[in-house]
């Protein structure tokens, strides 16, 4: 593959990217439904 | 307070990573490289979807503002879901950025250009990164709703003028492909399904995440809510004045 540093540095950033803000969205999430639960 | 039944978006979450899958396996090997750029422009795959879900993101978010400033549809409802749409449009709108630049180093030779679509999408990324700043103001919970609702509105005339930058200027941009002004896409066979794949894939994670994001919100806003009124009860029992609730009881009693 041409540019093999480009196109996988751009995809697996994208991978990385939503996958962090996927798993800090769910923990953002769990931690908010635990602090209602307790209220 | 969630926009999706659970059963429907923990189906549509599982749905979005298949299709997410199916498109890395298309991006990166099913579709053939580009005859003038080669592989470089498997890029393309992440970086139009990306930008596609900006638009929409920011269409949502001027959308529920508009909504919210208009009395007869006033509701928090469409001032969480303009919040929760708005971190994601930033969200992608950066990606749409970071992928450009990655794709433009071997194809233009420069990481940046001082081009009409580039400067126009980063002033998009600073307008709503602004945005969700004064979303964190401390005010009241409609004070902050309006404002938020008019800089929503104010930011989105941003976004034609991205879409369109690549038609008013010369640019190094490529003009559209897919969205051309004559809806004839420049694009066929396996790259046409892949991309549009990408598309349907975004799409899919951007509603399974906005779900998410909006129940955030509802459970954050209700949280400031109750520590407020705590703080409130807290600050009248330490300063020796009865609570509003006890001050009406001695009325009574009179």
């Amino acid at each position: 593959m041409r540019f093999a540093g480009y196109v996988i540095g751009g995809w697996a950033l994208t991978g990385a990217v939503l996958l962090a803000y996927s798993l800090r969205l769910w923990q953002r999430l769990r931690r908010a439904e635990r602090l209602d639960r307790e209220a | 307070m969630t926009l999706l039944h659970p059963r429907l978006a923990g189906a549509l979450g599982w749905t979005s990573l298949a299709a997410l899958v199916v498109l890395a396996m298309f991006g990166l090997w099913g579709a053939p490289p580009d005859r003038v750029q080669s592989d470089a422009q498997r890029l393309m795959y992440l970086h139009v979807p990306s930008a596609w879900i900006a638009y929409l993101a920011f269409g949502v978010t001027a959308l529920s503002s508009a909504l919210y400033l208009w009395r007869r549809t006033r509701s928090p409802v469409w001032d969480r879901l303009a919040g929760a749409s708005a971190e994601l449009g930033v969200l992608f709108t950066a990606l749409t950025l970071v992928l450009g630049s990655l794709w433009g180093r071997p194809v233009w030779g420069v990481w940046w250009a001082w081009d009409a679509r580039l400067v126009t999408t980063a002033v998009l990324f600073f307008l709503y990164v602004g945005y969700l700043a004064l979303r964190r103001v401390p005010s009241a919970v409609e004070t902050r709703a309006k404002r938020s609702a008019i800089a929503a509105l104010i930011a989105f005339v941003d976004v034609p003028i991205v879409h369109f930058s690549v038609n008013w200027w010369r640019t190094l941009h490529q003009q559209a492909t897919v969205f051309t002004p004559s809806l004839n896409a420049h694009i066929h066979g396996v790259m046409a399904f892949t991309l549009w794949w990408g598309v349907l894939a975004f799409t899919l994670l951007y509603v399974y995440l906005l779900d998410k994001r909006y129940r955030l919100e509802a459970l954050e806003e209700d949280r400031d809510a109750r520590e407020l009124a705590q703080a409130i009860d807290e600050r009248v029992q330490g300063a020796g004045v009865a609570a509003p609730a006890e001050r009406a009881e001695v009325g009574a009693d009179r």
